[in-house]
C-alpha cells in the first residue's frame, strides 16, 4: 500500500486556439489507506483530476506520484490503479465472472485456479456470489454497481479511483451503498480517491475532503473543518444544507452595517477583520435562533415568508423589511411558526463567519470549540 | 362534482358510437386502409414481377416456349423443362468456384481491415485532427467510381505489380496462370472495400462506451488486447452487415473481372463473366438459360444473407 501525491498538477485543454484550464495547479497528498473525497460543482475539474491520475488524460504540468514513483508518463495499464466508473462500464458480452477475472487475466500471470478463487471470494464478500454466471444486462442497477466495485477490488490495486459511482442509483440504494462502501474501504484499507458532486457523500464518507471550484483547490480538510472553518465563501456555501446565509455588510467602527441592520462586533472578531471594509457576514441556518420578542444585541425583527416542514425540522425563510434576500433558519420540527408572522431572528456572535467581500477569503470563522459548546448546551 | 366529471366522458363516447356521423368515420378509416394496402400490394408486385418472370421463363423451352406461351405465366406442360437449369449449372459451376475463391477472402479481409482501422480512428488515442484527416480520406475513397480507376488498375497489375511473374512457382506445379487474375481481383476488392467498411465500423465504434474501453485499459489490457477481447466480440452485428454488403458487392462485380481476367473462356473466369456471355449466340439469346443462370449465380448472396440475417437486422438497427 502506498500514498498518492499530486504536485502542482495542471491540465490545459486546447479548444481550437483557446486554452481552457480545467485543472489549475492542484497540490494534495492522500495518505496510505486514506479515503479522500474530491467534491465540487460540475465542470470544476474533479473528474479531469481523477482521469489524470488514472492515466486517461495527459498531464500538462506538474507531477503525480504513487509512493516514490512518478507515474505521469506511465500507461494506464501499468499504474496498478483500479477505477470504478459512473456508468459501471461493465463488459456486456462477459458474465459477471468474466468481468471480474478480466483484470487479473490481463495484468497478472496468475494461474486460472487462483483467479477463480479470488473472484469467488470477492463476489461472496460483495454478496453477488450467486450471480457469477449472469450477464450484466440481467442484473439490476445495484447489482451492476456491486460487480463494478468487485471488479476493482479483486485486482487488489494500490489505489482505488471512483468517479461518481453512486449517482446512477436511486436515493435509498445510494445511502445504503454509501455506508457499505465506507465499511469496505475501511476493511480493505486501500488508498481511495472518490469524486462526487454530492456534498452528503463528501461529508459522510471521506476521511478528508478536497473542494474544487474552477479547477482550483479551495480547501482540503476533514469534513468537520470544512463545515465549521471554511477557507472561503465558496466552501462555506457549498458545504451544508440548506446552505449558509450570506449578508453583504460594511465595516463601520466596531460594527457591521448594512441597509437593513447593524451588527455590533466583539473585540476578538473585530480584531480578526483587520482593515477590510466590504465584508460578507455568514451564518448557518441552524445557528439562527427564532424568538418571539426582542432580546440581546443580535436580535432582529423579520417577517416569516415561507415555512418548509421537513418533519424533524422546519426550514424557515425570513425577510428583513424592505429586502428580497431571505435569511434562512432551521428550527425544530415541532415548533409552530406561521407564514406572515413577525419574529425575532437572533444571530449569535459566536456562530458567525466573516468573509472578505472582494476575495471571498475567510477573515473570521466560528471556532470548532464554540460549536461544540453550543451543542452541549442545547442538549 | 367529481362523480359528474368522471361520468361525462363515458356518456359522451357512448353517444358518439351510436351517432351515424361516427359510423361514416369508421368507413373513412377503413377506406384509407384499403388504399394503403392496395398501394403496398402494388409496390410488392413491382418488386416481385421481375423475379417471377425470371422464374417462369427459366423453365420454358427455347425458342418455342418463349415465343409461343404467355409472358408472366407458368408455361403449359408441353413447354416445361428443367433442362436449362442443368445446362446453366454445368456452365457456371467453374465460375462459382472461381468467384468463391476470391470473394470469400476479399470479403473477410476487407471487413477485418475495416474493423481494425475503425478501431484505430475511434478508440485509440492520438490527435483528433489526424483522425479526422484520415477519416476524410476514407470517405473520399468510398466515392471513387470503379470506372475512374480501370486504366490505372490494369497498369498497376501489369507494370508495377506483375503478379503473374511473382507467382511463377505456382504455374510450374500445374495451376493455370490465369489464376493470378483472381489474386489481383481479391487484393483490388480488399483495397476498394476498406473505406466503406471502415466508415461503417467507425460509426458503430463511436457509439460504444468509451468508459468501457478505458476500464479495460485500466484493467491492464493493451490496445491490441482490448480489440481482441472487448471490441471484436462486441462487433458481431456490424460484421454481419459488412460481410453481407461486401460479399454481394464483390460477388456481383463484373467490371474489375472484365479488366483483370477478361475472358470468359479463361480457366479462372468468375461467375459474372461467364454469366455475361451465357446463352448469347448468333441465333439469338437463349432467355430461359440466361434466367436460370442468373438465379444460380445469385444463390450464394442469398445464402449469405440468410446466414447472417438476424445479426444483420441488429447491426442495421444500432
Amino acid at each position: 500500500m502506498t500514498g498518492l501525491a499530486l504536485d502542482h498538477l495542471t491540465k490545459v485543454f486546447q479548444d481550437g486556439t483557446d486554452e481552457v484550464v480545467a485543472v489549475d495547479d492542484i497540490s494534495l497528498e492522500i495518505g496510505d489507506g486514506e479515503f479522500l473525497v474530491v467534491v465540487g460543482p460540475s465542470g470544476c475539474g474533479k473528474s479531469t483530476t481523477l482521469r489524470m491520475v488514472a492515466g486517461l488524460e495527459t498531464v500538462t504540468r506538474g507531477e503525480i506520484r504513487l509512493g516514490d514513483r512518478v507515474i505521469n508518463d506511465e500507461k494506464p495499464q501499468n499504474r496498478d490503479i483500479a477505477m470504478v466508473f459512473q456508468s459501471y462500464a461493465l463488459y456486456p458480452h462477459m458474465s459477471v465472472r468474466g468481468n471480474m477475472s478480466f483484470g487479473l487475466e490481463e495484468s497478472t500471470d496468475m494461474p486460472d485456479a487462483e483467479i477463480s478463487e479470488r473472484v469467488e471470494d470477492v463476489a461472496t464478500m460483495m454478496g453477488i456470489g450467486d450471480l457469477l454466471d449472469r450477464k450484466p444486462t440481467e442484473l439490476s442497477g445495484g447489482q451492476q454497481q456491486r460487480v463494478a466495485l468487485g471488479r476493482a477490488i479483486v485486482r487488489d490495486p494500490e489505489v482505488f479511483l471512483m468517479d461518481e459511482p453512486l449517482s446512477n442509483l436511486d436515493a435509498k440504494l445510494r445511502s445504503q451503498m454509501r455506508t457499505e462502501l465506507q465499511r469496505l474501504q475501511e476493511d480493505l484499507d486501500v488508498t481511495t480517491m472518490y469524486v462526487t458532486h454530492d456534498q452528503t457523500e463528501a461529508m459522510t464518507m471521506g476521511d478528508r475532503i478536497a473542494i474544487l471550484d474552477g479547477g482550483e483547490l479551495q480547501q482540503i480538510a476533514t469534513p468537520l473543518e470544512c463545515y465549521h472553518a471554511p477557507a472561503n465563501r465558496f466552501v462555506a456555501g457549498f458545504i451544508g444544507e440548506p446552505s449558509m446565509n450570506f449578508l453583504d455588510m460594511r465595516v463601520d467602527g466596531a460594527a457591521l452595517v448594512s441597509d437593513e441592520f447593524t451588527y455590533p462586533l466583539g473585540e476578538a472578531v473585530r480584531g480578526s477583520l483587520g482593515d477590510a471594509t466590504d465584508v460578507v457576514l455568514g451564518v448557518r441556518p441552524e445557528a439562527v435562533a427564532i424568538r418571539g420578542e426582542t432580546g440581546g444585541e443580535h436580535g432582529y425583527e423579520t417577517v416569516v415568508d415561507v415555512v418548509e416542514p421537513m418533519g424533524n425540522e422546519n426550514t424557515v425563510y425570513l425577510q428583513f423589511e424592505g429586502t428580497a434576500e431571505p435569511l434562512v433558519a432551521t428550527t425544530s420540527g415541532m415548533r409552530r411558526i406561521t407564514e406572515g408572522e413577525t419574529v425575532v431572528a437572533h444571530i449569535p456572535e459566536d456562530a458567525i463567519h466573516v468573509f472578505d467581500a472582494p476575495t471571498g477569503h475567510a477573515l473570521h470563522n466560528r471556532r470548532i470549540e464554540d460549536a461544540e459548546r453550543t451543542d452541549i448546551t442545547l442538549d | 362534482m367529481s362523480d359528474a366529471t368522471a361520468s361525462e366522458p363515458s356518456a359522451e363516447s357512448e353517444q358518439e358510437s351510436a351517432d351515424p356521423a361516427s359510423r361514416s368515420r369508421w368507413w373513412s378509416v377503413s377506406a384509407s386502409r384499403v388504399v394503403l394496402y392496395g398501394a403496398l400490394l402494388a409496390i410488392m408486385g413491382v418488386f416481385l414481377v421481375p423475379i417471377e418472370t425470371g422464374l417462369v421463363t427459366s423453365v420454358k423451352t427455347n425458342p418455342t416456349g418463349v415465343s409461343e406461351t404467355l409472358p408472366y405465366l407458368p408455361p403449359p406442360p408441353e413447354y416445361f423443362t428443367l433442362e436449362k437449369w442443368e445446362q446453366a449449372f454445368d456452365r457456371l459451376a467453374r465460375g462459382m468456384v472461381n468467384s468463391a475463391l476470391y470473394s470469400i477472402p476479399a470479403t473477410v479481409l476487407s471487413a477485418f481491415a475495416g474493423s481494425l482501422t475503425a478501431y484505430g480512428i475511434t478508440q485509440a488515442r492520438w490527435k483528433e485532427r489526424y483522425k479526422a484527416l484520415l477519416l476524410a480520406l476514407f470517405v473520399a475513397g468510398i466515392f471513387i467510381p470503379y470506372q475512374a480507376v480501370l486504366v490505372p488498375l490494369s497498369r498497376f497489375w501489369s507494370t508495377y505489380a506483375p503478379l503473374e511473374d511473382w507467382l511463377a512457382v505456382l504455374w510450374v506445379i500445374g495451376i493455370d496462370n490465369d489464376y493470378a487474375g483472381l489474386v489481383e481481383l481479391s487484393v483490388t476488392h480488399i483495397a476498394y472495400g476498406i473505406p466503406i467498411c471502415t466508415v461503417l465500423f467507425r460509426s458503430y465504434y463511436k457509439n460504444m462506451s468509451i468508459e468501457m474501453v478505458e476500464s479495460a485499459r485500466l484493467d491492464g489490457a493493451s490496445l491490441r488486447r482490448v480489440y481482441r477481447r472487448i471490441i471484436l466480440p462486441l462487433s458481431t452485428p456490424m460484421f454481419a452487415v459488412v460481410l453481407i454488403y461486401q460479399f454481394t458487392q464483390i460477388w456481383n462485380d463484373l467490371l474489375f473481372a472484365l479488366i483483370l481476367v477478361s475472358s470468359e473462356s479463361s480457366e479462372a473466369a468468375p461467375v459474372t463473366l461467364i454469366l455475361a456471355g451465357l446463352g448469347q449466340s448468333l441465333e439469338g439469346a437463349d432467355f430461359p438459360l440466361r434466367m436460370a443462370g442468373a438465379f444460380i449465380a445469385a444463390l450464394p448472396t442469398l445464402a449469405v444473407y440468410v446466414m447472417f440475417g438476424e445479426e444483420f437486422a441488429e447491426g442495421v438497427a444500432s
